[in-house]
């Protein structure tokens, strides 16, 4: 697996964490950890930043997941790496806005390792 | 009497469901078993609460209250780290854990999965206080046990889908 940059955007510092362990749970090789507490923090990052992986929440205070999502892509901030949603929301509804925002894959809360993985591999791979 | 048969029913429903998103949420994230039990979760000096509110299709609250030990446990487990005590971070994992059981709970039901909101997490902890929720009609509670560890999960409603 390649090294990579990731973006994880959570407003819970426990999550966060959570996250960057299920990641490298599922094998992948985190060069480096960048951690933002909302989506307007994660834009200021990414304006400065180049990553290969992006993995967000939805709810979150100031300005939410798909919000931040849609101005990633409007700014052309994410720069083609991958978004995961990772969220409590389980509506198709949900999952449809957050796919229309620009995301390439969504996670439910709760999740194992083993479903992170197969979720975010194959959006790692090589064409 | 029908009346009062089919809210039974619907109680009894509504319990199977959150203790499957109990269940669900200590496996995955945890790798441990959480299974109700009649035990009522004994008073501790110092507890910890944390609230979820629910808006929409169903309006109410879940509050997930416990002792200090069962906090850090759930902490420890979800993080990989033990905190030294009663911290920001033992009160956030409290937080997450009660909004991933609610998130679960409400996403059994397509009506609530689609039509029910999630507040962020809001948790109090300390030795006296007590939580009190205006306009509940109904009231679901139930105690649950992983390893050594009580807690106490309430749901109120004030309508419910």
């Amino acid at each position: 697996m390649p090294e990579l940059t990731v973006l994880i955007v959570d407003d819970s510092s426990v999550m966060r964490k959570i996250v960057e362990r299920a990641l490298r749970q599922a094998g992948l090789d985190l060069t480096r950890v960048i951690e933002a507490g909302s989506g307007r923090e994660a834009l200021t990052i990414l304006a400065r930043e180049r990553v290969q992986l992006i993995v967000s929440d939805i709810n979150m205070p100031v300005m939410d997941g798909l919000e931040f999502l849609r101005q990633a892509q409007s700014q052309s901030l994410a720069q083609g790496a991958p978004v995961v949603m990772i969220t409590t929301e389980s509506g198709e509804e949900h999952v449809r806005e957050a796919l229309k925002a620009g995301a390439q894959g969504y996670i439910r809360k709760p999740f194992t390792p083993d479903q992170v993985r197969d979720h975010v591999l194959p959006l790692l791979s090589p064409a | 009497m029908i009346a009062v048969a089919a809210r039974a029913e619907e109680a009894g429903r509504r319990e199977a469901q959150l203790d499957r998103a109990v269940h669900e949420v200590f496996s995955a994230m945890m790798a441990v078993d959480c299974l109700p039990v009649d035990d009522s979760v004994v008073p501790e000096r110092e507890t910890i609460s944390a609230v979820i509110g629910l808006a929409g299709a169903l309006s109410g609250s879940m509050v997930l209250h416990g002792g200090i030990c069962a906090a850090i446990s759930m902490t420890e487990r979800l993080t990989g780290m033990a905190p030294d005590g009663l911290n920001a971070m033992v009160c956030d994992a409290v937080g997450e854990v009660c909004n991933m059981i609610a998130g679960a709970w409400k996403g059994v039901d397509p009506l609530l999965a689609s039509g029910c909101l999630l507040s962020t997490p809001t948790v109090v902890a300390g030795s006296s206080y007590e939580l009190f929720s205006q306009r509940a009609p109904l009231r679901m509670e139930r105690s649950y046990r992983f390893a050594d560890c009580l807690f106490g999960i309430t749901l109120f409603c004030e309508s419910c889908a």
